[in-house]
């Protein structure tokens, strides 16, 4: 074989490459992996977020939602949930059914079924999620020292779910929906750990839900309902703690190549929490289980375009300055909602570079750092 | 992910599979790598699929991804996979002529660059326009055009092609 030149090059390669034949397409692995990459993105974000928010407050965040707006559920459903039955395979957590349709939620061993270490794969499954589930990978169960119960969401279109683990005083829980019906979670013990789940339509009002041990209530929590369609369950209140005020407020609007954008903060009985609006309908949120105190970073950012990242500043920032990948720059000011200032900016979508610093009313940087839209990640 | 969009996905990589574990295959030299970094990257599209779709070129994405792939891969096994001069061992003659060619071409293109062997694939085996691969390895165009004369003009004096390949 000879190359001449490049269309003897164009002629060998295809020769050599054209008839390989690869193996049948791993479509079911590939959906899998991907699900579990996306949760990971989500559990980066939210661990970003819990640096920042350490060195200021004791404050771990809750949960993000990231999804396109899931229609108001109506009151005419109905929900159940069981514990597993003794023959129900290893990591099963808890099923039920919601308008009759089954749903089962499993955990993985962690570590495995594509999750890192330090990872555990939740799985969602049954007619309720739809034909191809959910999955999310998560840090592995482990109980929450500041609640009695550590919930996390997932979140499909038609159908959310929570789960988490239980601190070793709790002997149940009580979940009450918006239409009344009230479900009882027992623990269950999944790979050391003892655990609890429920399931409800998407854009069902979750209005509570109160831990009890076997003398009586432990504590009480009332989640933020986001317009999206989840729950993101957050402080937990001891009998006769007065519940915090709620307050809301936008923190950043506009415009960007055209199409609007919006972020809103959320502050009351749940923690803290923002919801974006950006492009295409897509929306996301993010909650955070603390009141006040938060230092300045961004808390996550949302799929579309444009993206809408959101964050929050120190009592001390005044402005911020957001520069685009094209070097164009915008001045940000934060906007105090409750007790917490928040900020907002649109950014456009594309793997490069976006750069954020903040500044106090001297002008003396107080916080920056680089976002990079897409991949997830913030350098 | 919506239904639609997830079938969307499945139909997507059920139809640019065998496209995209032959250009791993190029990058690589090695089908099983190949099927690996072709897997990966489709899971990453996945990942991202509501925003790949409406970007409106889904193909470009992945394409993108099994480049960037195979280069880090490439930098995760610098040590361990550092070129030289000579490979360490010939390769063994196959029954056909196609093998033949196949494995002297891998030989030849094993010893470029890996930035450069991106180019050669990307330019004269999938056709892309010199733009189109500078998007791909996020590049400017002139590297683009530096790097395939360079790697052509080390194809034409490859001992791999003139001695091992049928000729």
């Amino acid at each position: 074989m000879i190359i001449g030149d490049e269309n003897d090059l164009r002629e060998q390669l295809d020769r050599a490459f054209g008839p390989v034949t690869p193996s049948p397409a791993p479509i079911e692995g590939a959906v899998r992996r991907g699900k579990a990459i996306r949760g990971r993105r989500r559990a980066g974000a939210v661990a970003s977020l819990a640096v920042a928010a350490a060195a200021v407050a004791v404050a771990v965040p809750l949960s993000q939602h990231a999804t396109r707006a899931a229609s108001p559920a109506s009151g005419h459903y109905t929900a159940t949930v069981h514990v597993p039955s003794p023959n129900a395979p290893a990591g099963a957590i808890a099923y039920g059914t919601i308008n009759g349709q089954w749903w089962e939620l499993v955990a993985s061993q962690p570590g495995t079924d594509g999750a890192g270490r330090g990872q555990q794969l939740v799985t969602a499954s049954g007619a309720a999620f739809g034909s191809s589930g959910l999955a999310d990978v998560e840090p592995p169960f482990a109980p929450d020292p500041s609640s009695p119960v550590a919930l996390t969401g997932l979140q499909s279109g038609t159908t959310q779910c929570q789960f988490g683990a239980v601190a070793a005083d709790v002997s149940y829980v009580t979940v009450r929906l918006g239409n009344g019906i009230v479900l009882t979670l027992h623990p269950v013990t999944v790979f050391g750990v003892r655990v609890v789940a429920f399931a409800a339509p998407a854009g069902a009002e979750i209005v509570s839900a109160t831990a009890y041990s076997a003398h009586g209530e432990i504590a009480a929590a009332i989640p933020f309902n986001d317009p999206i369609g989840g729950a993101s369950f957050g402080l937990w209140l001891k009998p006769g703690q007065r519940q915090p005020a709620r307050f809301s407020g936008r923190v950043g609007s506009g415009t960007f190549d055209g199409k609007a954008w919006s972020a809103t903060a959320y502050v009351g009985p749940w923690g803290l929490c923002v919801v974006d609006r950006g492009g295409g309908g897509v929306s996301g949120s993010s909650c955070v289980p603390v009141l006040a105190g938060l230092g300045t970073s961004v808390m996550f950012w949302t799929a579309g375009t444009p993206e809408v990242a959101s964050g929050s500043a120190a009592a001390q920032v005044t402005r911020l300055v957001v520069t685009q990948p094209d070097g164009t720059t915008t001045q940000v000011r934060p906007v105090q909602v409750g007790a917490q200032k928040f900020f907002a900016f649109a950014m456009s979508a594309g793997h490069k570079k976006v750069r954020w610093a903040a500044y106090d009313s001297s002008g003396h940087l107080v916080a920056s750092s680089t976002l990079i839209p897409d991949a997830g990640v913030s350098g | 992910m919506h239904a639609e969009l997830d079938a969307e996905f499945r139909k997507f990589m059920h139809a640019r599979w065998p496209v995209m574990v032959r250009l791993a295959y190029a990058l690589t030299g090695d089908q099983g790598h190949a099927e690996d970094v072709a897997q990966t990257a489709f899971a990453r599209a996945y990942a991202s699929w509501p925003r790949v779709s409406r970007a409106g070129n889904p193909e470009a994405y992945v394409r993108r991804i099994v480049v960037n792939e195979n280069l880090n891969r490439f930098r995760k096994h610098r040590v361990a996979e550092r070129l030289t001069g000579t490979l360490p061992e010939s390769s063994i003659p196959d029954a056909t002529r196609t093998s033949d060619d196949r494995s002297a071409l891998i030989a030849a293109l094993q010893q470029l660059g890996p930035r450069q062997r991106a180019v050669v694939v990307l330019r004269y085996w999938l056709d892309l326009s010199e733009t189109e691969v500078a998007t791909a390895l996020g590049c400017s165009v002139g590297t683009v055009k530096s790097q395939a004369s360079r790697a052509l003009a080390s194809l034409r004096q490859s001992a791999d092609l003139v001695d091992g390949g049928a000729k």
